[in-house]
């Protein structure tokens, strides 16, 4: 949806007008005609490997579904009234959202910074921006690995610093105060790179003639961002933030990777994480799916509201 | 501000940034080259001499873990890119020139489950391939693929069919072509830059998805380059080396293919916004 | 990318899916007839592919008829990988180090008979409604204190401590010479591996006293808030509190909390038996010694969990077969010295003799193990434990993590015992 708003903002007037004014036989006959053929593979299969799955999820959610432990009684609201009253599921429930938030706000702030540092052209600034756009194409598994060798205790990160004369570095990922935001900076750094390249995109298709306009009544370099490029990022912002929502609420393979949850109860786990946990481990998959179906509540009101925000400045800027 | 000429400051300023955010994989990179001794005693220093041991090691293993591996990978990757690209396209399109209820609120449904976590959902699924006959089959991983991917393929087509005329498609229609045919010689084609987005992204995702392969191939099919990174961190616990050889070349092929489509796929995220 | 290539790329992926092949699928199937049973390993540093090529090898050469496809479990992590592959219709016909608990009781794995079970030392440990679903074939004491003897040496530490006080002096000597006293691991996704002092000093102040504390514990009769047991948690967060414990071992993977006791970041490492045979495989750069964690009045406590075998599938295509070869894998005299080289199992085999040529550390290993036999002194290693009033599915991770918070001193010994019961509540909703 963040395309579709960047996009028919900018839509030419032409077309705009086009259909608004001259109605076309061969959309009638579209409008009619083509979901058989356009639309409905596409949704056969989400709706066969997404949405059928989604709503068995939803189903066990409202029993006590255990495989080892049969037979499956239907239990009603029980298991939302048991996460009402959990607090480890509070835990997670803000974790999950602390992480969210961080990357979201860190990761466009500085891939703003670093796209505004880039926006040159030539075979450097090239070079750089794929540098910057590489940890998006790894497994977060293989980023969750090399980050954990730098961050351990003794790991080069702190050996580093004990050579710098700090004597009591701090305890990356052994601190349970700090760890959380540790976590929260390995997906920053892996996210950044997108941003940077989706902000390059946007600063780049700002013409150059509206930033010598701007030059010429005397604006400075500050002063011309804010009124000539900001508002013409607005659709890159909206589709940065959408997919840094999307990363942030699914963590779960650094977790696992890097802290198991820990260190201490709760500290670093997240829902998707506490879902596997309870479902997998110990079982409980009709617990485990509650969890999940809130986690798809959230994630929906989340979203939703955080597009229509977005969305919002994009037609008014 | 001239653009032609970058300002020295600029251009060292913005050289040291990347390569303090280089640096973790400056040590990937280093390492690969080095043999197990050097890395544990210099984990940060330059291979001198570099060696090629632990390439070499990787690409010879007896039981043949990164071949097989690559072979799979490459496949359930280029078809289920393909029908992705496919199937997303066309549905983008009809999206877009849909403006009634029905296709947004589709949309809407659509991009709620681009935030589900795959794990959460996979044995439903795994239910729903054993009642069509299609577990343990390379089908059966593609279909899957193609469904949980295909909203971000339309999300992002959807955008960009918006940013191409009608009049394009209007006149074809009265020329007498058949929908498909309009499709297919006239639109497509006008969407390579959204094409080269949903392939790199969509190609990076199925790339490292670990769990599904492992589960939706079996266990004695679902050997993906990926799933080798996985043992071979569990094998190689403190053999560095091995274990970032492995990743090294596990990660090339998607590289790859960001530089090949590079120039195309921002413009077709940003859709017609970068084109000023 | 024109419209031509991008059709002759997905012509030929579409070609190949059809075809329906995958790389590696047929590995080891092709050549000899006869039923073909699929068995899940894992691998590790030690037990690495060739180990297990080999020893599959020699078990097939003793049973006609079977054909062993390999599977290999993508992490270490295997009994969760078991449930998925349950789940999702793909249990394998045998397996190796499975956890049977859960699917023994759902019928989904075949019991041993006394038959089946004649050649082993303790045919009845951790049963399920008493019977026997993994092949009891090795005992792994967890733990034993693993020790740097230059290090004790230099705190003026002359014999390794026999009573808990004497412990608590050894540490204070260490520490005052600016030497860390325990290496503890349990970052990364090992969170299990900061279990071992407070399994150690269950062991001695609750087990020893109490063998089926766990099963009175299951069975409702008593609490984790039991004096005894706050006791012996009490221990482990005095010795954190002390700073005898380092919270950096909150950071280091299991991999890495054994390289540290390597690299001299403490002097000692409370550890499964496994450790001695990558003493001895890899040394270290000085002595190793080993003692039993020691109790308040000196008597010999040794936690330990014996098991580690095969389980087979009740689906297997020939359940029969599928239970012999796993019995000849695991009666196998190269396999067992293999698995003792690799692993430093304690075979627990009537008759079996480990190799002569065992390094120092195993052999002091044993040593410490049989004196504990010697005194009735071994017990129950907790959370490790299987079967009938073991922990439920889950459990033992919630005390890992709480370990973590005892080890930061986030949690003192009641609030960890309150969180144990609460976490049993809700695993039991």
């Amino acid at each position: 949806m963040a395309v579709t708003g960047a996009s028919s903002r900018v839509e030419t007037a032409r077309a705009r007008a086009s259909r608004d004014v001259r109605p076309s036989r061969y959309r009638v006959r579209t409008r009619l005609g083509s979901f058989g053929v356009f639309g409905a593979p596409a949704l056969a299969l989400y709706a066969c490997f997404v949405l059928l799955p989604v709503a068995v999820t939803v189903y066990h959610s409202l029993t006590n579904h255990n495989p080892y432990h049969p037979p499956t009684q239907w239990v009603g609201l029980r298991n939302y009234r048991l996460l009402a009253a959990d607090a480890d599921f509070h835990k997670v429930l803000t974790n999950t959202v602390l992480i969210t938030a961080i990357v979201t706000v860190a990761a466009n702030a500085l891939g703003l910074a670093v796209a505004v540092l880039l926006d040159r052209r030539g075979w450097l600034y090239n070079t750089l921006r794929g540098v910057f756009f590489t940890p998006v194409v790894l497994s977060s598994v293989v980023v969750s690995v090399i980050w954990q060798a730098i961050l351990t205790d003794d790991g080069l990160l702190n050996s580093a610093l004990r050579q710098l004369g700090v004597d009591h570095p701090p305890g990356w990922l052994s601190d349970p105060d700090v760890a959380l935001y540790t976590l929260a900076w390995i997906i920053v750094w892996q996210m950044l790179g997108f941003c940077v390249v989706v902000f390059l995109a946007g600063l780049q298709g700002v013409p150059q003639e509206l930033h010598e306009a701007a030059a010429i009544d005397g604006a400075g370099p500050v002063q011309r961002f804010r009124r000539v490029a900001w508002p013409l990022l607005a659709p890159a912002l909206t589709i940065n933030t959408v997919m840094l929502l999307i990363s942030g609420f699914k963590v779960y393979d650094q977790v696992q990777v890097i802290t198991n949850g820990g260190p201490g109860n709760g500290t670093t786990s997240t829902i998707a994480f506490e879902v596997i946990q309870t479902g997998l481990v110990g079982n409980r998959i009709g617990y485990a799916s509650a969890v999940a179906t809130v986690m798809l509540v959230v994630v929906a009101v989340v979203s939703t509201a955080a597009l229509r925000l977005l969305q919002r400045r994009e037609v008014t800027a | 501000m001239s653009r032609r000429h970058p300002h020295w400051l600029r251009a060292i300023v913005a050289v040291f940034v990347t390569a303090v955010f280089f640096l973790p994989l400056y040590l990937v990179l280093v390492n690969v080259f080095k043999s197990g001794d050097t890395i544990v005693m210099d984990p940060a220093g330059l291979p001198v001499p570099p060696t090629l041991d632990n390439i070499r090691q990787v690409l010879t293993r007896p039981d043949h873990l990164f071949w097989y591996g690559l072979v799979n990978s490459v496949e359930v990757t280029a078809v289920s890119v393909t029908i992705l690209t496919v199937l997303s396209a066309m549905c983008g399109h009809y999206v877009a020139r849909n403006t009634g209820l029905g296709p947004r609120i589709m949309m809407i449904i659509m991009l709620a489950g681009l935030m589900i976590p795959p794990a959460v959902i996979l044995t439903p699924i795994t239910d729903v391939l054993r009642a069509t006959g299609l577990m343990t089959s390379v089908a059966g991983l593609v279909l899957v693929n193609v469904g949980y991917y295909v909203p971000f393929g339309v999300f992002v087509f959807a955008g960009f069919v918006k940013t191409i005329p009608i009049e394009i498609e209007e006149a074809a229609a009265l020329d007498g072509a058949s929908q498909l045919r309009v499709f297919w010689q006239c639109v497509f084609p006008l969407l390579r830059p959204a094409s080269a987005s949903v392939m790199i992204f969509l190609g990076v995702w199925v790339w490292n998805d670990f769990l599904n392969p492992l589960i939706i191939l079996g266990p004695a099919e679902g050997t993906t380059v990926t799933v080798g990174i996985y043992r071979a961190i569990g094998e190689h616990q403190q053999d560095f080396g091995a274990v970032f050889a492995l990743m090294f070349l596990a990660t090339l092929p998607i590289l790859l293919l960001y530089l090949v489509f590079q120039k195309h796929f921002v413009k077709g995220l940003t859709g017609g916004a970068s084109k000023g | 990318m024109d419209r031509r290539g991008f059709l002759a790329l997905g012509g030929a992926g579409l070609a190949a899916a059809l075809s329906g092949c995958t790389a590696g699928g047929k590995q080891g199937s092709s050549s000899a007839s006869g039923t073909e049973l699929t068995f899940l390993t894992f691998e590790t540093p030690n037990l690495d592919a060739a180990y297990w090529d080999a020893a599959i090898a020699r078990a097939s050469a003793k049973v006609a008829g079977v054909t062993i496809k390999k599977l290999v479990a993508p992490t270490v992590e295997r009994t969760g990988y078991v449930k998925q592959l349950d789940a999702s219709g793909q249990l394998p016909d045998i397996m190796i180090a499975v956890n049977p608990n859960g699917f023994a009781q759902a019928g989904k794995f075949v019991a041993w008979t006394d038959e089946d079970l004649a050649a082993f030392v303790s045919p009845h440990s951790n049963p399920i409604d008493g019977k026997i679903y993994q092949l009891p074939y090795n005992t792994q004491p967890t733990p034993l204190v693993y020790y740097n003897k230059v290090a004790f040496a230099s705190a003026g530490i002359t014999t390794p401590p026999q009573t808990y006080a004497q412990l608590l002096d050894a540490c204070a000597k260490l520490k005052a010479k600016g030497i860390n006293p325990f290496v503890v691991g349990g970052g990364g996704k090992d969170t299990w591996a900061d279990m071992y002092p407070l399994i150690a000093c269950v062991a001695t102040d609750v087990y020893k006293s109490k063998p089926t504390w766990l099963a009175d514990r299951a069975a409702g009769k008593t609490t984790f808030s039991d004096p005894l047991f706050v006791k012996a948690v009490g221990k482990v967060a005095d010795l954190a509190k002390a700073g005898y414990i380092d919270p950096a071992g909150l950071s280091r993977s299991y991999a890495d909390t054994e390289q540290a006791f390597r690299d001299r970041k403490g002097a000692m490492y409370p550890m499964g038996s496994w450790f001695a045979a990558s003493a001895d495989a890899k040394k270290l750069d000085f002595e190793v010694g080993v003692f039993a964690w020691p109790a308040d009045d000196g008597s010999v406590v040794v936690p330990a969990y014996t098991g580690g075998g095969m389980s087979v599938s009740t689906k297997a295509p020939n359940v029969d077969l599928a239970k012999k070869w796993a019995l000849a894998f695991m009666l196998d005299q190269a396999n067992l010295d293999g698995s003792v080289k690799a692993d430093g199992s304690i075979i627990a085999i009537k008759g079996y003799q480990p190799p002569a040529d065992m390094g120092p550390v195993y052999k002091a290993t044993v040593a410490a193990y049989q004196q504990a036999v010697g005194a009735n002194g071994v017990v129950n290693a907790f959370s490790v434990e299987g079967g009938d009033g073991s922990l439920l599915p889950g459990l033992a991770d919630k005390a890992a993590i709480g370990v973590q918070d005892l080890i930061t001193g986030k949690k003192d010994a009641a609030q960890y015992t309150a969180f144990l019961d609460a976490e049993w509540a809700k695993a039991k909703q």
